[in-house]
């Protein structure tokens, strides 16, 4: 999933300071499951923002509202009868999410609420780790399973650095050395002599270096 | 064991401090109280399981928000005791009005009363 | 209830209704596991109320639970049940009749207070004159001439006490009367007597604790400072004499030095009192730790013979006590006790460790009291014809624990012998077992059902609320102005009738209340009253008796959290009182009614593990009429049973066995499975499905079951690389040597000196508890091996003997015939050589401070208790163990045959170390516990659980892992899913959910928010 977490809140309410009208949006997508921007979210920022306006004598109008997905232009379309109502509006959302409504309603102003973070999991309740690159060029059936793009702090494709020391990566001493990782698990998998292959020099056009990014099926357009 | 207390501390009752949610403490200071304190079973002794522990977690995380929101997080609080402590429940009733007397009223609102929330 | 009224059923058949004798924990216990499985019960308890012992205590080992925390919802459900009718202040005089119909005399001594017209209000004791030393304070405190024993009380009526009352002893008062506006006082009560018909009794007449002062040596109720435990206990009460704070009785002052003499009265044949107590070494280590937390000034020293800390979880409280609190243990007696005359500190005499005499001077000292029957109950025994044994207990035998020398009449608790409170709740359903198993086919012919008429519709109807404000007589009405609160209900939005009461609660105001509902269609009532701890049962009752759905009901506690806590800020309570109506109406507005789901229940049980436990559980639920599946995995019944040949009292072991698996085998409602191994589960409480792989073929077998109980049982460690065990041919554990005393007793003609080693593989860093029974296993062999060779050297090299209760005289016997006893320390354990050819033990004997060398013919090894393998079973049955592999209870003092899952229990071994009887105790217990589902048609289940609406979810999986108790599950069609039969209303998952997809019903988030609105409203 898209992990992401709230902004400080002062920096949220200074975006929204000259404004007297709001409409947050939440999303019910990846941020539900990072518990950063759905239904519970959603009423703990407004009730945030309305303490900081009221105590600031300046009262706010806040309006709530929940979609199943920002990223999808009918999800979006729930909002137009009474968008226009509001002189900004907050979502929730990722990234993506955000500019979607905003690409959709020219009118309207679309601030962030959240810091989209990356591509990850869930480790344990309440802990998200990135996972995924989104390189655009899968190496995973060559390194065991473990991304040395996404995990190694340097995305080397040969064999750790020398800052690797003690299986962890001189970025942090809480930080595992992605190499470690998929040394371990290639030995793990008995399949060492993976190790030994040498990946070619990366390809970064699939990457952002080529650009925005674009996928097409054309079987599926209508 | 009839203990006086301040008469400004009122109690809603909740099954396990478990159920006391951030939007519940942020509506309560929204609406205008001066002090919030939960009080839930003694660590360990949640009958429940973790209940309690789920709600000082709860409450730590609101305390920063408060702060952030400028009301001070001093301003709740969460407390332990068992069903056998009257005197304590009285203490902390005490302490609490106390604490929040020296604080001054809730920024948001001038007039007094404050609103507390309790297991049951 | 009208108690002179013989109940008189059909004559030829079995009375469906027990007497239990004694409200203590046990008796407690009992009755509701007997009225929620099918039996009327008459609870009759000597005092004013139940509750027994457990109230007076501060803390519970090894837990540390508040001890009135963990009992008042017992006493409370107790109080209410339908089938329960407590009989205070009665005691039994004679038992006629048969087992399964019997018919009991009953004196009823006078409380002089009305039963029926009591509503615990206390303003009589208020202003009742006179001051009396109070029992329940272990006359630290003082109460007044009419009272109740401790807040909690149940029956919650007062009480006057004849021989201190003003008016009964000067004939001028009567203050109480005048005050009480229920006119419940009654001056003219007297003493009744009436006989009731039962089928069967339990008798748990409890124990009072040792009389320290025939221990003259001690001083006590000379010297100021010195105190029973029982006193202690009081002292570190929050609701006792000081409020909690530690102080010495004499002066007030905090003490620093406690000192803690143990076995007063117990161990002591000068005092005629051979046993050991089994309680109080915990008791005092408790009582030491929750001091040091009282404050860390404190240092507590234990002076001791034996730890005997033989419990589940016991030693490492022990060791926890010893190494994280600092208490002081000392193994030496105190000679004497001397007052300072000036500080009024205490002088103490002892040995120490060295052998040296030491004098030390304590603030306080106390004495931990052995357990003795009371007189009552020797009393009550020899009354109902029932044997004794010498020290007033109760007779029992190894293989029937529970059944008294008299047919139908069956024993528990400290009545049967010393024993803590788990042991003696599991003896309290055990007996349970026993009388059910008797009475099977009159099993709900005298319980009290109770018809309800429809319940009226309100789902879609707006609300109408009706406020009812009760004055409590003076309670409330003397502090906050009822009528004004009244009139402020009426003026609140959807209130359609307000009402003031004197007692809300009385008989003639609960007819009005139903009056006022039907005439105005009430559909939300909101009582302004006392508590619903105590109160809102019965006003739900009322509620139902009109067709209203239970839940409809909101209270606002004006009295226990305002008139009383603000009595002297009149004005401010009634302006609270206001909120507190205010807020009570604005969530009534949103209460919904709640429907109970009704189940079907399977009426058969799951036993796995055929041994003793499992074996013993069957048979006691076949005898109460249900069908069960025992299941074992080896291809025979009996399991660590066929090891064991004798017992310490002597009774023959495989007889018992032989005749236990016969009647197993032979039950036609027992289906033996053996060989076989469960390999999946699923269900819950009511309506499990478990999988079986059957042998010897191997197939598969689905079984549909209400129950489970587990018994896998446990078996003795072999201690290989211990003592050259597995070396040498002559080092054995007991179990081999009491196989080959069994087998072969004359080869022991010729084995002149045997040395025992005791903790062999228990109280190690690998294996931290205590074995319990391996110090009984060690002198239960070495009589025996002084039978068959009186000349023969035996050596028993231990760390402490734990020979406790009854067992202790056997210790005792044993010395006498001169088997020898030497203590080692674990970081001094015997070494083992062997020179020549012969054994060589080498010991440092910590008395003597001397290097012994033993030279014996065999080495015996009391090995450990290890659980038998079960991980693979806990995982699939999803219950929890302890470290060392036991499965682990939901809850260690009051819940010791449950799991947290219910429908689910343990016994036996499989549980903990224990011994035949114990395990037989236990086997009964699940069995009782398991009758309280079995026995019902059909389950209800939901209420105040938690509810997802499957359109808002995520599947974020949050619910599933915050839920304490692993119940919400993403169902097939991808959203979370609660079982109303599992959930237990916590609401943890509803105050996670980021969707907000779930709610805890009665406690929705909208109500929450709705009180605190309203409590807020007046402010903004």
């Amino acid at each position: 999933m898209i992990v992401a977490e709230r902004k400080p809140l002062e920096q949220i309410s200074s975006m929204i300071e000259s404004n007297n009208k709001i409409l947050i949006v939440g999303c019910g997508e990846c941020v539900t499951v990072c518990s950063a921007g759905r239904k519970k979210e959603v009423e703990i920022l407004a009730s945030a923002l309305n303490m900081v306006r009221s105590k600031e004598g300046k009262p706010v109008e806040i309006r709530q509202e929940t979609l199943e997905r920002q990223c999808d232009g009918e999800y979006l379309e729930q909002l137009r009868g009474f968008i226009g109502e509001y002189e900004v509006v907050i979502s929730m959302a990722c990234g993506a999410g955000v500019q979607f409504m905003a690409e959709k309603y020219k009118n309207s102003l679309v601030l962030p609420a959240l810091n989209t973070k990356f591509i990850g999991v869930t480790e344990e309740q309440g802990v998200w780790s990135e996972r995924c690159h989104a390189c655009g060029d899968c190496k995973l059936h060559l390194t065991g399973g473990v991304c040395p793009i996404a995990r190694c702090s340097k995305s080397l494709l040969n064999g750790p650095c020398g800052g690797s020391a003690n299986g962890k990566c001189e970025i942090s001493p809480d930080l595992v050395c992605g190499w470690q990782l998929i040394i371990e698990r290639l030995s793990d998998l008995g399949q060492l002599e993976k190790y030994e292959e040498i990946i070619p020099i990366n390809n970064w056009s699939t990457n952002r270096d080529g650009g925005p990014r674009k996928v097409v099926r054309e079987d599926l357009r209508l | 064991m009839r203990l006086n207390y301040p008469s400004n501390v009122k109690i809603i009752k909740v099954p396990c401090t478990g159920k006391v949610d951030v939007i519940h403490l942020l509506q309560a200071f929204e609406r205008g109280a001066d002090g919030v304190y939960i009080a839930g079973c003694l660590e360990g002794d949640c009958h429940f399981l973790r209940g309690n522990l789920r709600a000082r977690k709860r409450v730590e995380y609101t305390k920063r928000l408060l702060d952030e929101i400028g009301i001070g997080g001093e301003r709740l609080q969460m407390y332990n005791m068992s069903a056998a402590q009257g005197p304590r429940f009285a203490e902390v009733a005490r302490e609490m009005t106390e604490r929040i007397m020296t604080l001054g009223p809730n920024p948001i609102r001038a007039k007094k009363g404050e609103a507390e929330m309790e297991t049951g | 209830m009208n108690k002179e009224e013989i109940k008189n059923p059909a004559s030829d058949k079995k009375v469906g209704a027990v007497m239990v004798v004694g409200g203590g924990i046990a008796g407690i216990q009992a009755s509701l596991d007997l009225a929620n499985s099918g039996y009327y019960v008459y609870l009759v308890e000597k005092s004013p109320s139940i509750g027994g012992v457990m109230p007076q205590l501060d803390k519970t080992f090894p837990t540390n639970d508040c001890s009135m925390c963990i009992l008042s919802p017992k006493l409370v459900e107790c109080g209410r049940h339908f089938n329960i009718e407590i009989l205070t202040n009665t005691q039994v005089e004679e038992v006629r009749g048969e087992a399964g119909n019997m018919e009991v005399s009953l004196i009823r001594s006078p409380r002089f207070v009305d039963e029926d017209k009591c509503v615990g209000c206390g303003v009589c004791a208020e202003k009742c004159p006179v001051k009396v030393k109070d029992r329940f304070n272990e006359g630290l405190g003082e109460r007044k001439a009419i009272y109740i024993e401790y807040p909690q009380a149940i029956p919650l009526v007062y009480q006057i006490d004849r021989d201190h009352c003003r008016y009964f002893i000067k004939g001028k008062c009567r203050i109480c009367e005048k005050l009480c506006k229920n006119e419940a006082v009654n001056f003219e009560d007297t003493e009744k007597r009436y006989a009731l018909k039962v089928g069967s009794i339990i008798l748990a007449p409890g124990f009072e604790l040792f009389d320290p002062q025939l221990k003259g040596e001690y001083g006590y109720g000379v010297y100021d400072n010195v105190v029973t435990s029982k006193q202690f206990e009081r002292i570190l009460s929050a609701s006792g004499p000081s409020m909690g704070h530690l102080e010495r009785p004499g002066d007030k002052k905090e003490p620093k030095k406690i000192g803690f003499i143990q076995c007063v009265g117990s161990r002591d044949l000068q005092a005629g009192k051979g046993y050991c107590s089994s309680v109080c070494c915990m008791y005092a280590i408790k009582e030491a730790v929750v001091a040091k937390e009282h404050s860390g000034e404190v240092e507590p020293t234990i002076f001791f013979m034996d730890i005997r800390a033989h419990g589940k979880g016991f030693d490492d409280y022990y060791k926890r006590a010893k190494e994280e609190y600092g208490v002081r243990f000392i193994r030496c007696m105190v000679s004497k006790i001397v007052e300072m005359p000036r500080t009024k500190n205490l002088r103490v005499t002892y040995i120490n460790e060295e052998g040296e005499p030491v004098e030390e001077e304590f603030d306080m000292m106390v004495l931990s009291g052995g357990l003795t029957p009371s007189e009552d109950a020797g009393a009550l025994g020899k009354r109902l014809g029932i044997d004794l044994n010498q020290y007033g207990f109760c007779e029992t035998s190894q293989f029937s624990p529970l059944s008294t020398s008299r047919a139908g009449i069956f024993v528990s608790g400290v009545f049967q012998g010393p024993k803590d409170i788990p042991e003696t709740v599991a003896q309290a359903s055990g007996s349970v077992a026993c009388a059910s198993g008797l009475l099977s086919e009159s099993r709900g012919s005298m319980v009290k059902g109770k018809e309800y008429p429809l319940e009226t519709e309100v789902k879609d109807i707006s609300p109408r609320i009706g406020v009812f404000v009760c004055h409590c007589g003076i309670n409330i009405g003397g502090v906050i102005d009822v009528p004004q609160v009244k009139g402020y209900a009426e003026s609140l939005r959807d209130v359609v009738y307000a009402e003031e009461g004197l007692y809300v609660c009385s008989q003639d105001f609960q007819e009005l209340m139903k009056k006022a509902i039907s005439e105005h269609n009430l559909n939300r009532v909101v009582v302004a009253s006392c508590s619903p701890r105590t109160h809102e049962p019965l006003f739900q009752e009322t509620l139902r008796e009109t067709g209203l759905n239970k839940y409809l009901f909101e209270m606002a506690n004006i009295r226990d959290q305002c008139s009383w806590v603000h009595m002297r800020q009149k004005e401010d309570a009634t302006e609270k009182a206001r909120a507190l109506v205010r807020m009570a109406v604005a969530n009534a507005r949103l209460i919904q009614p709640l429907e109970e789901l009704s189940l079907e229940i399977k009426n058969k049980a799951l036993v796995i593990g055929g041994g003793l436990s499992g074996m013993t559980a069957a048979l006691s639920l076949a005898d109460q009429g249900y069908e069960v599946y025992l299941v074992e995995k080896e291809a025979k019944l009996g399991g660590v049973l066929h090891d064991v040949y004798y017992t310490l009292e002597g009774d023959d072991v495989q007889s018992h066995l032989r005749e236990i698996i016969e009647r197993v085998e032979a039950d036609p409602s027992i289906h033996i499975f053996k060989g076989t191994m469960v390999v999946d589960f699923s269900g819950y409480k009511g309506n499990f499905e478990t999988g079986l792989m059957v042998g010897p073929g191997m197939f598969y077998r689905k079984l549909e079951h209400g129950i489970v109980i587990v018994a896998t049982g446990g078996e003795e460690y072999k201690p290989v690389g211990e003592y050259m065990y597995g070396e040498d041919e002559r080092v054995m554990t007991q179990l081999e040597l009491e196989k080959r005393i069994s087998n072969d007793t004359p080869e022991f003609s010729n084995v002149y000196s045997i040395v025992m080693i005791q903790c062999v593989g228990s109280r190690t860093e690998e294996r931290p508890y205590c074995s319990r029974v391996c110090c009984s296993e060690a002198i239960k062999n070495s009589l025996k091996l002084k039978e068959l060779n009186p000349n023969m050297n035996i050596c028993i090299l231990y760390r402490d003997i734990r020979s406790y209760g009854l067992m202790e005289e056997y210790y005792t016997l044993a010395r006498k015939k001169g088997v020898k006893f030497i203590r080692y320390d674990l970081n001094s354990k015997p070494g083992i050589t062997v020179k020549d050819g012969a054994l060589k033990v080498d010991i440092k004997d910590p008395a003597l401070g001397e290097d012994l060398s033993l030279s014996p013919d065999l080495i015996v090894l009391s090995s450990a208790i290890i659980p038998k393998e079960n991980d693979e079973l806990a995982t699939l049955l999803k219950v929890p163990r302890t470290q060392e592999g036991f499965f682990l209870e939901a809850h260690m003092k009051l819940r010791p045959v449950d799991f947290g899952t219910d429908g689910m229990y343990v016994c036996g071994l499989a549980h903990s170390p224990k011994l035949i009887s114990e395990c037989i105790s236990q086997a009964y217990a699940a069995s009782a516990r398991a009758s309280t589902i079995l026995s019902q048609e059909r389950i209800h289940v939901g209420g105040v659980v938690a509810t997802v609406n499957g359109d808002l979810c995520a599947a974020c999986l949050t619910c599933v892992r915050v839920c304490p108790y692993d119940v919400p599950v993403i169902n097939e069609e991808g959203f979370a899913e609660i079982n109303m039969a599992k959930c237990q209303g916590c609401g943890s998952c509803a105050s996670e959910c980021p969707a907000k997809a779930i709610d805890l019903q009665h406690f929705r988030d909208e109500q929450i928010l709705a009180k605190c609105n309203a409590l807020l409203e007046e402010a903004v």
